[in-house]
């Protein structure tokens, strides 16, 4: 069996309930369906056919937040063979209790604070602020910086504000056993630990490529991120009733984007409450890095509803969108489904998933959250891009002016500001996901950043 | 000029105020004067002539705390060169100016905040505590185990509540550079970090040895911006060439102490703003359950951290205070830093204290796997509370540390420093004396990622790797 396909022929099919009949033949990993865009099915394919009523969607919030059933727009979906169906129905079933449970509430909302830090201060760049103001003359003064300290998180990044509650789950689900897939690791130690502190078996795929990258932890999968989630899938698949497959991110069939997407949704709210302390109102514009987009979503979910705050993603355009080398999804890709769900993704025409590459690896993915693909057609949320020069010149910037070292994925959403400030109006509240530390990068900074007489 | 000794023959004297005219030609460092116990001296040297009344110690609380002129009992004190006697007592009215100032003080609480992150929480360890339960059967369910995280605090450590503070107070002295030494490098970064953030230019000394075994803070701190000079030997070397940079550039350069030892006010200084971590556990624990901590465990290097987590509850009878130092490969080996259990008393970089020293008052070469911990000296105040009795000292291994380390990563998924570790190594001996129910806070004074390569050498079992 080749690395990374699933082989769904001549496996017994489990009980599978009433709904979703529909089998499909598409693999979960790492075949392109561009050419199948059959997306009135993949519609009538999800809907529950013992809904009475279908949901509408004359209301725009709901519209913005998906349909329930896992589509967001035309995106999104549970593009999956028969024997992952059950058990994401059985997710789905299990989130949508825990999310109006007191008591897992109570034990999520205690370890966010007691384990993981919460909340994460909403801080003032005054230096960054001032850099600002120098280098673009105003009237008054300029727009004010604020860092949203996901750095400051247990293990060092958002990762494990979901790691931590899908580990919850994963033991109310009665698994022993859980396997995760890594890219830069962030999301692997924050399993690692979850797990740990939940008594729970853990095992984490990561490319070979990016274990050299990021020296940190497990099992070695030939290739990046895209093949080290393919090899956890298959993994998850063999083991399907004591295992517990862990997203780190907002990719994948449905119910895994709006899991996490919910879970990291906690930056957010807080922001808005923090917000509200510091200067009485809400943030003008959030600035967010896009790699999957779990950081983004995030940070943005908790204000698509308020239009007066501009939700602003920031891909790695790498070595620059013309050297074939990057990451930028949104900014040059095409529809089509990727593990699991229909999305932008970067594929050749021959419908071939491209190979992505970032300075800040955690951005390496060669797709993007479903989610994120529709706030980008409905046009709620801006993409840019930044390089790998402008994120490494970045990070060593907010390191130099508020000692506070950046992790190269959030460097990206940091380098935008040279371009994002000089358009706003004087006293504008920006507020940049920090959503990690820079601790994993310093090889790279040094060898990047430092000019050679300092080092 | 050798390296460490100050020359003070033939240097023009700065103005000096009334008080303190006795010279002394003590220098500050690298001289035991375990043959000069002159307590009576040191207590009228640095009594100020302008006091109607001397300060009496019939009040317990302030004869803990210590008298005000840097003397607790008969450790503290200021033993430095004239040159240095007006710069300290500059620094000492500036001190405790700020600890009344609004404005600072607002400050510093929003930079704790927003900056840092306080209150790092405190986190009731139920795989740790379940894991004593197991091994030591008891009825009613054995001890419940608390971490104080300071692990979660920016830069990794609690060494930046002190620097944030100190480098605040440089900036109000009007200095534009720091200097400052570093052991294990969480100090150096901390440093770095605030120095950054309050645009001081920062110059970071740190042993070569050091350097070599701590390459990861290295990094950090000149990505932070600061100068990180290389000096033969280990942490006392680079603190004698700081102290000695300092003195060479009085007025420029702020000198910021990363821990409680050093010349008054130095070890009340850092205390003082290390103290929040003991305020924040007060709250925290009547939050949680309704009363005080029975027991805190703390690692002793110089004792910022312990003090730290101690001073709030030195009044407190009922809760006990324990200290663990650095036994590195064993007390007998010659190979740790276990000041407090076998040293002898001493003047060392400005004040009288514990220290380690052989018979012929020269200071000992410490060693210990937690890099943080290898100071051949300790805190006057720790000094003091080891022998009025108000803390308890203990020691642990090199192994047992590395041990403890691997052991909270697999049942809480808590890295810690080596540092902390060897506190966490303690509880294998602390946990069966307790009676069940009772509260243990343990400061999780900082994160392992700096261990790393250690402890996957030395902790994991091949097999595994």
């Amino acid at each position: 069996m080749s690395s990374g396909k699933i082989q769904v022929r001549g496996q017994p099919l489990p009980r599978v309930p009433a709904r979703n009949h529909h089998m499909t033949h598409l693999l979960v990993c790492d075949v392109s369906t561009k050419r199948y865009h059959r997306e009135i099915n993949a519609i009538s394919r999800n809907r529950s056919p013992s809904l009475d009523s279908v949901p509408t969607r004359t209301d725009k919030r709901q519209f913005l937040r998906g349909d329930g059933n896992g589509k967001f727009g035309r995106f999104g979906g549970k593009f999956v063979p028969e024997t992952l169906m059950s058990r994401l129905i059985e997710l789905e079933d299990e989130f949508n209790f825990v999310m109006s449970d007191h008591e897992f509430q109570e034990e999520l909302t205690t370890s966010l604070r007691d384990y993981v830090g919460r909340e994460t201060p909403l801080y003032f760049a005054e230096r960054l602020t001032e850099h600002y103001k120098n280098i673009v003359p105003t009237i008054e003064g300029g727009p004010e910086i604020y860092l949203k300290r996901e750095d400051l998180s247990h293990c060092g990044s958002h990762k494990i504000n979901n790691a931590l509650a899908q580990a919850m789950i994963s033991r109310r689900l009665g698994c022993s056993r859980v396997v995760a897939a890594t890219g830069a690791g962030q999301h692997g130690v924050a399993t690692a630990a979850a797990c740990a502190k939940l008594s729970l078996e853990c095992t984490v795929f990561m490319g070979a490529t990016d274990i050299e990258k990021q020296s940190f932890n497990v099992k070695s999968v030939e290739g990046t991120f895209k093949d080290a989630s393919s090899e956890a899938i298959r993994n998850w698949v063999e083991n399907l009733y004591t295992t517990y497959y862990l997203s780190g991110t907002v990719v994948g069939p449905h119910p895994y984007p709006i899991i996490v997407r919910e879970f990291q949704s906690v930056i957010g709210k807080e922001t808005r409450r923090q917000a509200n302390q510091l200067w009485g109102g809400k943030p003008d514009v959030l600035v967010a890095c896009v790699g999957s987009a779990s950081n983004a979503l995030g940070l943005f979910h908790e204000f698509v509803g308020d239009k007066d705050v501009r939700l602003v993603g920031i891909e790695a355009a790498g070595l620059g969108l013309d050297s074939g080398k990057h990451s930028a999804t949104l900014a040059v890709g095409d529809v089509g489904v990727y593990h699991g769900s229909m999305s932008y993704l970067l594929q050749d025409d021959q419908g071939q998933i491209l190979k992505p590459h970032s300075v800040g690896v955690g951005l390496e993915y060669p797709g993007v959250g479903p989610e994120i693909s529709f706030m980008k057609e409905t046009g709620r949320a801006e993409f840019y891009t930044a390089t790998d020069e402008e994120a490494i010149q970045a990070c060593m910037r907010l390191s130099r002016l508020e000692g506070i070292i950046p992790a190269l994925e959030a460097s990206h959403a940091l380098a935008f500001l040279d371009k994002l400030v000089p358009t706003l109006r004087d006293g504008a509240k920006v507020v940049v996901n920090c959503s990690g530390r820079g601790d994993k990068d310093l090889d790279t900074l040094i060898q990047r950043g430092m000019p050679s007489s300092l080092c």
